[in-house]
Formats: structure tokens, C-alpha cells, sequence
């Protein structure tokens, strides 16, 4: 279920996409860099949803995460990145700091940093961070907020966490009466702590 | 035959084409402080990109894939509502520019009407819409083409079907009935056989 992995090249190279800046997007047609992306030598380790794996609640954490399996609900990484991966269907209000959708998203996403729409995803929702870049191919309905003062003002008014709230943490520990239910068919492991 | 010889051509090497009346609007971008801007097309880098410099907030409604459903609607009634749904939520804050290039030509006389005094309502007085048209060509490519701003402010047209069909070539009195809340601020005829409008609610 929740497995430790290495994060994604590509992913790495999709965000330093949209640190080169606009002017990019101006000059190139389809956005290619993501196989040019130099490789970092401290590659960080992300936890890893795993395609098997459906959760119905609140999900917190303080490290990277990659999903590939389904997740309804809240989804909060303030600090951290999130990756919808190819395989991953969000239906959830999506908070980090940056957010890379490769998959299928239902629901408003809020990134602190910025928030990179692949080529092959399936976004229906809103977008609200200062940087926010797609690849040609994606499917988007939605708004897109960039305004730096409006940015603000909704990511100052994201849910915060409350002592009641249930959670998933990217920890993997599960409290046993949260309200996430987790369906771990057969094939599904779970690593971690529970 | 000539049309799909055409659009043959067109998708092996996208058409880049001049724009004045789109090129006014990017040069007017920087006079207020922030836009809110609804694109009725599908969302490409380069329009998120344009905007995305200009505290802007971009709608996106990418209403290619619902051409057909728009115009098999007969009651006036269900179609506002199935356009108010298909349109992003407005938020309290008024539209101030509209993108339409290429949906107009797919809209059926009643079914543009409909969309269009939606977008009105959503609107402000002043409210722009950028919109074009099929004017010389009898035909255009069966599915709304795509239509990707560039640095020096001109447009790329990436077509991406090859089958034709006849284009209705909207009149500029055609228009004017079915947006009725708008008017006709300025039109231009551009080189690629396209009318360029600019209407003002």
C-alpha cells in the first residue's frame, strides 16, 4: 500500500520545466525539456500510493507522495510535493506545495510554488498557485488563478488541520477509528506502520 | 477536395497568422490590474502562459467535445442551463475577455445565441470577445481547430483533423442577432480567410 520509492526523474524534470520561466512556452510548441532535466545526485524519496489502494477521508503528510491509486476526500501536503501519477484518480481538494498531475483529478488544487498539468491528464477543477504550466495534449476544465495577491488569499484560507480530523499521514499510520477506509485487495501490500 | 488538401498542409505545418485585433488586446493587457478571462477552447501552455503574466485569472471551457450536445438542444430553457453547467463556475467576479476562436463556427444559430447570452450574463459592461470567423473558405475541418498565441502576438493555428466540412461563414448581421447583447466593436479580414472580431457588451 504505502511503499517507500524513489521519486520520478520526470517528475523532477517537470518542475524545472516551469522554473525556466514562460518565454518557453512562447518559443517551443510542446514543452520537451522533461527528458533534458539534469539528474540530481540526492535523489528524495517519495511514499507511494499504490495503484491497488482506495481512500475515502483526509490525507496529511510531511514528505513528497506520489499517488497511483484512487483517493477521495482532502488531500494536504503544505510543505511537500504531490504527484498524481498516469494510474492515479483524485477526487479530492489537493493542497501542496507543488503538484504534478500525470493522471485523473476531480477537484480544486492549491500549490504554494506551482502546479504542472501533464500531457496525458485529465484535470476537472480549479487551479490556484502563482505558477501553473500544461503540456499540450491535457485535458483541463476549470479556472486557472494565478494572480500572486489572489494565490495568496486562498492558500491563507486553506483547511487547517484539527484535532478531530482523521488522517492518513505519508507516514503510513493509520489510526484504526479514522474515518479513511482502506480496500487492500488481495494483491495489495501494506509497508509501514499501522 | 481542395479543403482537405488544405488541411492536409495545415496539420503537417501549423499556420502561423496575424491577428491586429488580438494583438491590440495583448498590447492592452498591462492597463488593468487584473483580468479574468474565459477561453471557450482547450487549454494550451502558451494562452496560460500570456495570461499568467497578467494577474489573471484563465476559465477554461474547452467546448469542442460538446458542439454536437449544444446543438441538438431545442428548449431554450435546458439550454441555458446545460451551457451554465458546462461553463466554469463564475465566482462573483465578472468576465472581462472572452476567446473564441474557432467555437463560434460550430455553433449552430440557436445554440450560439444560447452560449453567448450566457457568456453576457457572466459579463460587465465592456466585456471583450475575441472571436473567428470562416469567411472566404466554404469549409473547415469537421472538429473546432486550436488556436495557440505566439511571442510576437500573432496566432498558430494547429489543425488537428484532416476531414472537411462546410464552414457557415457567419455574417457580421448573422452575428450581431445572435449575440445580441454584444456589439460589433471593430472586424478585420485576415490573410488566412479568417474574419477577426472584436465585440463589446
Amino acid at each position: 500500500m504505502f511503499e517507500r520509492g524513489k521519486k520520478d526523474n520526470s517528475d523532477k524534470g517537470a518542475l524545472d520545466t516551469i522554473d525556466k520561466g514562460s518565454e518557453q512556452y512562447f518559443s517551443d510548441q510542446k514543452p520537451t525539456s522533461n527528458t533534458q532535466a539534469p539528474k540530481t545526485p540526492d535523489r528524495t524519496e517519495a511514499a507511494v500510493i499504490g495503484r491497488s489502494i482506495r481512500i475515502d477521508g483526509d490525507l496529511r503528510g510531511e514528505e513528497d507522495l506520489r499517488i497511483e491509486g484512487d483517493v477521495n476526500g482532502t488531500i494536504q501536503l503544505r510543505n511537500n510535493t504531490l504527484t498524481i501519477g498516469s494510474e492515479g484518480k483524485i477526487s479530492a481538494n489537493v493542497y501542496a506545495k507543488s503538484v504534478t498531475v500525470d493522471g485523473s483529478m476531480q477537484g480544486d488544487v492549491f500549490g504554494s510554488e506551482c502546479v504542472s498539468v501533464r500531457k496525458n491528464a485529465q484535470v476537472n477543477g480549479n487551479i490556484t498557485a502563482p505558477r501553473v504550466s500544461l503540456e499540450d495534449g491535457a485535458k483541463f476544465k476549470g479556472s486557472i488563478e494565478m494572480d500572486p495577491a489572489a494565490v495568496e488569499k486562498a492558500l491563507s484560507s486553506q483547511p487547517s488541520a484539527t484535532k478531530n480530523q482523521k488522517a492518513v499521514d505519508a507516514n503510513a499510520k493509520i489510526a484504526s477509528r479514522s474515518n479513511i477506509r482502506l480496500s487492500t485487495p488481495d494483491t495489495a501490500t501494506v509497508k509501514g506502520e499501522a | 477536395m481542395i479543403a482537405r488538401s488544405v488541411n492536409l498542409a495545415r496539420i503537417e505545418q501549423p499556420e502561423k497568422f496575424n491577428a491586429p485585433l488580438f494583438r491590440s488586446l495583448v498590447e492592452n493587457l498591462p492597463s488593468r490590474e487584473r483580468w479574468v478571462v474565459l477561453d471557450l477552447g482547450a487549454a494550451r501552455a502558451q494562452t496560460i502562459s500570456l495570461f499568467g503574466q497578467h494577474n489573471s485569472r484563465l476559465d477554461i471551457a474547452d467546448l469542442a467535445d460538446e458542439v454536437n450536445e449544444l446543438n441538438a438542444l431545442s428548449d431554450p430553457q435546458l439550454a441555458r442551463n446545460v451551457v451554465e453547467a458546462l461553463l466554469p463556475k463564475c465566482k462573483d467576479e465578472a468576465t472581462d475577455l472572452v476567446l473564441c476562436w474557432d467555437i463560434m463556427n460550430y455553433l449552430e444559430r440557436p445554440a450560439l445565441s444560447a452560449v453567448m447570452s450566457r457568456i453576457a450574463a457572466r459579463g460587465r459592461n465592456g466585456t471583450l470577445v475575441h472571436a473567428l470567423i470562416f469567411y472566404s473558405h466554404t469549409h473547415m475541418p469537421t472538429r473546432p481547430g486550436c488556436y495557440v498565441p505566439q511571442e510576437d502576438c500573432s496566432l498558430l493555428d494547429v489543425a488537428t483533423h484532416l476531414d472537411a466540412r462546410p464552414a457557415p461563414r457567419y455574417s457580421p448581421d448573422d452575428l450581431t442577432q445572435c449575440l445580441a447583447d454584444f456589439s460589433i466593436e471593430r472586424a478585420m479580414l485576415l490573410s488566412n480567410g479568417m474574419q477577426e472580431f472584436l465585440f463589446r457588451l
